[in-house]
């Protein structure tokens, strides 16, 4: 995991974050970098992790975004809850309701029946729900006994009564609305001389319902009034406590209505619903991340991650760093997509080009939006402004003096042999391998930095870029590009 | 350290698997299951196993009192470890008094210093360390070791599972003996 998601290589999303290049997505559309920050988030549908059912938002909101039938321990509170089965014996009850007296001393007589009882039990820490006193269920998928909320009918009186006052606002705004609408008229309008407006009309008809429905008005609500709180029973600074019957302050948040004290009132809290999700790029609003609808699939319809369009850089090496001195870093670069790409390694952009760039970027955004607004139906999305990379560099890189060449991604070359390509690479590679090369490049550490400090070089990396060939008929042939990546590395720490 | 010396009694129906490392004076008692490199190590005096307990693969039991504990000075002190436990695979045990129904998870590691009645369950990858004594029904679980005491009798005996060891384990591995009770007692 380590290796996946080191932090030593980090790209520059459009927005100025550096982020390494797992967590980046990459727009087709745009043919930019985008990340987490920068992206519409939007939740595709309501699913429990559990049971894996799929419920419909309306639903999924009727029921607090939790699920009807799975639980979570209350007390590990991180695993769920499974029903567990037990036999015991009972009587023979049956006949008794049916039959009358003679059947009675039929079970008094001790003829047992085995029945499945079930219960509720964490294989963490083996909570179950015997411990509070929960007995047990004939039926595995049988309601369990619902907890009940000390403040739960003045909780929805207060929740009644801002409904309420939500209604009358709009009833009294709708209503200035409307007396205003008929001064501000611009135009002189004939019917309403006339008195034969759509509404004197319905009136005169019988039709009129918005006459007849008495205003609303906000259910009052009896205010609540401080009581005196007694003063702290003496054994609490006498008697030592018991830690095992106290909640921890995680139990207590898992379960906000009530925020038990003791062990003894952790009911099984119902589990929270998971949200599948998809990102949409905001400046072009296409999906760059859809998953698929159904709970069980782990699949996406729609995924761009930045891995698999942009190449990735690695460190392979770094000779030991002193300030002053150059050192030698060896860089592996994948190619991850089915087309060959030309690199050159350039310097990254002074401030002010940066400056330039993000104003060039906020202006043709404007220009965009406002052809797109005419066409589209969605709302324009609020961009924030790319902001100026924070990362400073500490060291100076020697640039390669030429670009190279990596071979396109081919899933059946790793089964060939080594063949050594006629080409003569530059002096700086040292090895290429299908879709893999490696470079060396020398830094030279900062004279000011001190030992343990870290030492960021950088360059822009620009790369080909083929676009994939989409189904829309203007774009069936496949376009290159040359596009530009930012690239920050942690090379390692000075030492002496 | 001198050597060990080995004297293993087991009981009739115990099933203690010959692959597994037994040294010093050890005695099981009958109906106790010992998996195959299981290791139950008596170095500073005799251990003994009572009945129904399953120790399965890479667990150790280990009688080592440490130079500095306050046991260090007793001589013929006896490790007991009481009924009905369950010491999963690779779980490490120096405890030096063990009670009933007891059941280490997984990789648990429980110290010398520390005493454990009965009913406890010390769940997986938990390390006990430091000097205490665990109540009955103690349950320690998480990462953070966290203790709560089961209300509950803890979920019940592993019968089932003892009697299907006895049944399979004997099929596919050579077992240590029983030794003869009357023979023993006529020796002594």
């Amino acid at each position: 995991m380590e290796y996946l998601l080191s932090k030593n290589v980090e790209y520059v999303c459009e927005c100025g974050l550096l982020k390494p290049l797992t967590n980046l997505y990459f727009c087709r559309h745009c043919l930019n970098l985008r990340c987490f920050f920068c992206c519409h988030h939007e939740v595709d549908s309501h699913f429990c992790r559990n049971c894996l059912e799929n419920i419909p938002s309306g639903e999924a909101k009727l029921r607090k975004n939790k699920c009807n039938t799975c639980f979570d321990c209350p007390s590990c509170t991180l695993s769920a809850l499974s029903a567990r089965a037990t036999t015991i014996q009972v009587p023979m009850t049956k006949e008794v309701k049916e039959g009358g007296e003679g059947s009675e001393i039929e079970a008094s007589s001790g003829k047992m029946v085995s029945k499945k009882m079930y219960y509720l039990a964490c294989l963490a820490c083996r909570f179950s729900s015997r411990d509070v006193g929960i007995s047990d269920q004939p039926s595995q998928n049988f309601f369990w006994p619902e907890q009940e909320y000390m403040h739960a009918i003045r909780f929805n009186t207060i929740l009644n009564h801002y409904y309420s006052v939500v209604l009358h606002d709009k009833q009294l705004k709708q209503e200035e609305r409307r007396r205003r609408s008929t001064k501000q008229s611009k135009f002189p309008n004939m019917t309403d001389r006339t008195g034969l407006n759509v509404s004197a009309i319905r009136r005169q008809m019988g039709f009129d319902k918005s006459a007849a429905k008495p205003k609303s008005k906000p259910t009052a609500i009896a205010p609540s009034i401080a009581e005196d709180v007694d003063d702290l029973p003496e054994e609490i600074f006498t008697q030592p406590i018991n830690l095992k019957n106290i909640t921890t302050i995680q139990q207590r948040f898992t379960q906000p209505a009530n925020q038990p004290e003791s062990v003894k009132h952790l009911y099984p809290q119902h589990k929270n619903l998971s949200i599948k999700r998809s990102i949409r790029c905001r400046h072009c609003e296409h999906n760059v991340i859809k998953p698929e609808y159904n709970p069980t699939s782990i699949k996406y319809r729609i995924q761009q991650f930045a891995s698999s369009h942009v190449p990735e850089v690695r460190i392979i090496k770094c000779d030991q760093l002193v300030p002053n001195k150059s050192a030698l870093i060896t860089l592996k670069i994948t190619n991850p997509t089915m087309n060959d790409m030309i690199i050159t390694i350039m310097d990254l952009p002074t401030e002010e080009e940066e400056k330039m760039m993000i104003e060039e970027m906020r202006k043709n955004f404007e220009k965009n939006l406002s052809v797109s607004n005419k066409s589209s139906l969605m709302r324009p999305s609020l961009i924030e402004d790319s902001r100026i990379v924070s990362c400073k560099i500490t060291a100076k890189l020697e640039l390669p003096d030429s670009s190279f060449v990596i071979n396109q991604r081919d899933d059946s070359a790793e089964f060939d042999d080594d063949v050594q390509s006629d080409k003569k690479d530059p002096k700086f590679i040292l090895w290429r391998k299908a879709n893999k090369i490696a470079i060396q490049l020398s830094i030279t550490p900062n004279g000011e930095l001190k030992v343990n400090d870290d030492v960021k070089i950088g360059f822009s990396m620009n790369f080909t870029y083929s676009s994939v060939p989409s189904s829309t008929p203007e774009k069936k042939e496949t376009q290159r590009y040359a596009l530009c990546a930012r690239i920050y590395i942690n090379a390692g720490k000075i030492v002496q | 350290m001198s050597k060990l010396e080995n004297k293993i009694k087991v009981m009739p129906k115990a099933v203690v698997c010959e692959d597994s490392t037994i040294k010093g004076d050890v005695t099981i008692c009958s109906g106790s299951v010992i998996h195959p490199s299981a290791q139950i190590i008596a170095e500073s005096g005799p251990i003994i196993i009572g009945e129904n307990c399953i120790i399965e693969e890479y667990a150790k039991i280990i009688h080592r009192i440490p130079p500095d504990h306050k046991l260090a000075q007793e001589k013929n002190h006896v490790l007991v470890i009481g009924a009905n436990n369950l010491f999963e695979v690779g779980s490490t045990v120096e405890a030096l008094k063990i009670g009933e129904k007891n059941i280490f998870e997984c990789k648990s590691y429980v110290s010398s210093n520390v005493t454990i009645s009965s009913g406890c369950v010390i769940g997986a990858g938990c390390h006990v360390v430091g000097e205490q004594h665990l109540p009955e029904n103690t349950v320690i679980f998480g990462k953070n070791c966290q203790q709560r005491e089961a209300l509950d009798k803890v979920s019940g005996s592993h019968m089932l599972q003892l009697d299907f060891l006895r049944k399979v384990l004997p099929n596919y591995h050579h077992l240590r003996k029983p030794c003869d009770i009357k023979k023993a007692a006529n020796l002594s």
